[in-house]
């Protein structure tokens, strides 16, 4: 069977515009999260992540007319054409399919009357057609909104219709914005951290809420691969909890099941794994799950970090831009430390990463879970890795 | 029958049934028609009572959740050997075009006055269309792949690409697909038991989308 190659990506959120930009900074261990009161988002002062609205319109005016596209699409168009700029696909063949995810989409459509576009722009399947008009694509893209795994579920579903043979690029893009629909109902929860968000940590109480998109480019022609030793994606796993549809399993079976699929279906055992990008969305319930899953996995010694706490939860880009990190973990060979951990606050002795190390790195596993009850995992190594 | 083909069929449709305004149909014979034009919550509720089901939670479900529900009740009805398979092995797959954006606009509705100003997790719960395969996952211990798609219409060709390759490749024994859209009073579902063929037989209908296109037109 082909090998699924990784070739491009990007990254847009508070912490720039490119995957390097984003990179770079979570090496050094800086966060884009600060405190807003626009009151356009929130009623009281809440920790957020978001993209720099000025550079945004000023960079996107590069490409397009800014006021004929929503935030959130300007975003999309803005990150799948760095990713492009990187490879030679042309978007325009039948043998590219695109695959986008989002939870929202264009909320703030709703929540704004008065907005200059037509109604069925609220719709997510016409964000894809927006977007996939910019780039003159023929095929028919495809729309995911799993909740919070959405962008890990996209990436899968990429891979999947790889691996049939009918498309030869994919390309992966996911994302959401920051209005005041989201953080309003995770206050309404009681789910909101009011310092920034601290995963897996004892004293953490909750989420950060976060703005941004992200985008792959897989290929199954290892004539567009640039590198020796390329990443490459192995495999990958949906399951449901069937416990709850506002809270994850109390014992981490579901997201273990989509961990012992997505290894089975990457012919992988359980040793030699060298890094677990985990969900760790600071909410009590969530990361506790995720130690039980990961320890019921046998990979306890396994470094794990979340990423929440440098540029939030960005729910349909956080798969994405997660895999985009652990990608650049690899080609970097280190690992990126759990910015708001210090006291260890899960009952299983998981192994967060607590400082950022320079180590080799030649394979990672993404899990991710979410409302609904459901749980994705994504193993990637690099192609001449066991 | 055009629906009857000699070629062995690897994916068969063991049980459909579709659900618009004031009509029920169940693999292809009128099961239920509303005389009196009721509204939605009325139409699902008399469908809940002749199916007999029994499950307060639904009537703590939105009207997308509902409708998805009450369809995945009939094409499970009287299928009790689904849940001998492997939970793990059970996929629920839905497709729909206007993700949650009813509830979406009802949940704006109580932060958009400020002076009146009461954001309920209850509503916003619902604001995920992935929601309804949540809730049909617990009523049935099903854990295997679920996912939600988006689509402007119905897009028989897709699910039975994506889903035939979920079966074929032994990720999934059975299946349930199709899709449930609702908005603003306007809805429509057509949901799928789709299961490995065991035996041949001269009813079974192939998991294919121009049979589909046919059981639904």
């Amino acid at each position: 069977m082909s090998k699924i190659y990784t070739i491009a990506d990007n990254i847009i959120t508070s912490l720039g515009f490119t995957s390097k930009e984003n990179f770079t900074l979570l090496m050094q261990g800086k966060s884009g999260i600060s405190k807003t009161s626009d009151p356009k988002i929130t009623q009281k002062p809440l920790q957020v992540s978001q993209v720099d609205s000025e550079k945004l319109n000023t960079e996107f005016e590069k490409l397009g007319n800014s006021k004929e596209y929503t935030r959130l699409e300007k975003l999309m168009i803005l990150s799948i054409a760095d990713a492009l700029k990187q490879t030679n696909i042309n978007t325009a063949n039948n043998d590219t399919l695109f695959v986008f995810s989002s939870v929202k989409g264009n909320i703030n459509l709703i929540e704004d009357e008065n907005h200059p576009f037509e109604n069925k722009r609220i719709n997510l399947w016409a964000i894809a057609d927006t977007v996939c008009n910019y780039f003159n694509s023929t095929t028919k893209p495809i729309f995911i909104s799993n909740a919070c795994i959405s962008g890990v579920t996209a990436i899968n579903t990429g891979a999947q219709y790889l691996k049939t043979g009918k498309f030869k690029h994919v390309i992966v893009c996911g994302g959401d914005i920051i209005s005041e629909f989201t953080p309003s109902g995770f206050q309404s929860f009681k789910a909101v951290s009011e310092n920034p968000c601290k995963p897996f940590d004892a004293n953490r109480n909750g989420i950060t809420l976060g703005e941004g998109v992200g985008t792959i480019i897989l290929t199954t022609n290892d004539k567009l691969v640039n590198e020796e030793n390329p990443v490459i994606f192995r495999g990958g796993s949906n399951t449901n909890d069937a416990n709850h549809i506002s809270g994850p399993s109390r014992t981490g079976d579901g997201l273990y099941y989509a961990i012992r699929n997505t290894l089975k279906e990457s012919a992988k055992e359980n040793t030699n794994i060298d890094y677990i990008s985990g969900h760790g969305t600071a909410t009590q319930y969530n990361d506790e799950m995720e130690s039980k899953a990961i320890s019921w996995a046998k990979l306890n010694h396994v470094p794990v970090n979340s990423l929440k706490a440098y540029w939030g939860h960005t729910l349909g880009a956080a798969g994405i831009i997660e895999c985009i990190a652990g990608i650049h973990s690899i080609k970097e060979n280190c690992l990126i430390k759990t910015l708001g951990y210090s006291e260890h606050g899960v009952s299983e002795p998981i192994n967060v990463i607590t400082e950022f190390k320079k180590t080799k790195v030649s394979n990672f596993l993404k899990t991710a879970s979410g409302f609904g009850g459901s749980n994705a995992v994504a193993y990637f190594s690099e192609l001449n890795a066991d | 029958m055009p629906i009857k083909t000699t070629n062995i069929m690897k994916n068969i449709i063991s049980k459909y049934c579709i659900i618009k305004p004031n009509e029920l149909i169940v693999d292809g014979k009128q099961e239920i028609i509303d005389t009196e034009n009721n509204k939605f919550g009325a139409f699902m509720k008399s469908i809940y009572k002749h199916y007999e089901v029994k499950y307060p939670k639904y009537f703590k479900m939105d009207n997308l959740s509902k409708l998805a529900f009450i369809a995945s009740e009939i094409v499970l009805n009287d299928k009790s050997h689904i849940n001998e398979l492997e939970p793990t092995k059970i996929g629920v797959i839905l497709q729909n075009s206007h993700s949650s954006i009813d509830t979406d606009t009802k949940y704006n509705e109580t932060i958009k006055d400020k002076e009146n100003y009461f954001p309920s997790p209850a509503v916003f719960v619902y604001t995920l269309p992935n929601v309804m395969i949540g809730e049909i996952c617990i009523r049935n211990k099903f854990q295997g792949e679920n996912t939600c798609f988006i689509s402007k219409e119905f897009d028989a060709e897709f699910i039975t690409e994506y889903v035939g390759e979920l079966l074929d490749s032994g990720k999934l024994e059975a299946c349930i697909t199709g899709w449930a859209d609702y908005i603003d009073g306007e809805y429509s579902a057509m949901l799928f038991l789709v299961e490995k063929n065991k035996e041949n037989k001269k009813d079974n209908i192939s998991f294919k989308p121009e049979f589909i296109n046919q059981l639904i037109k």
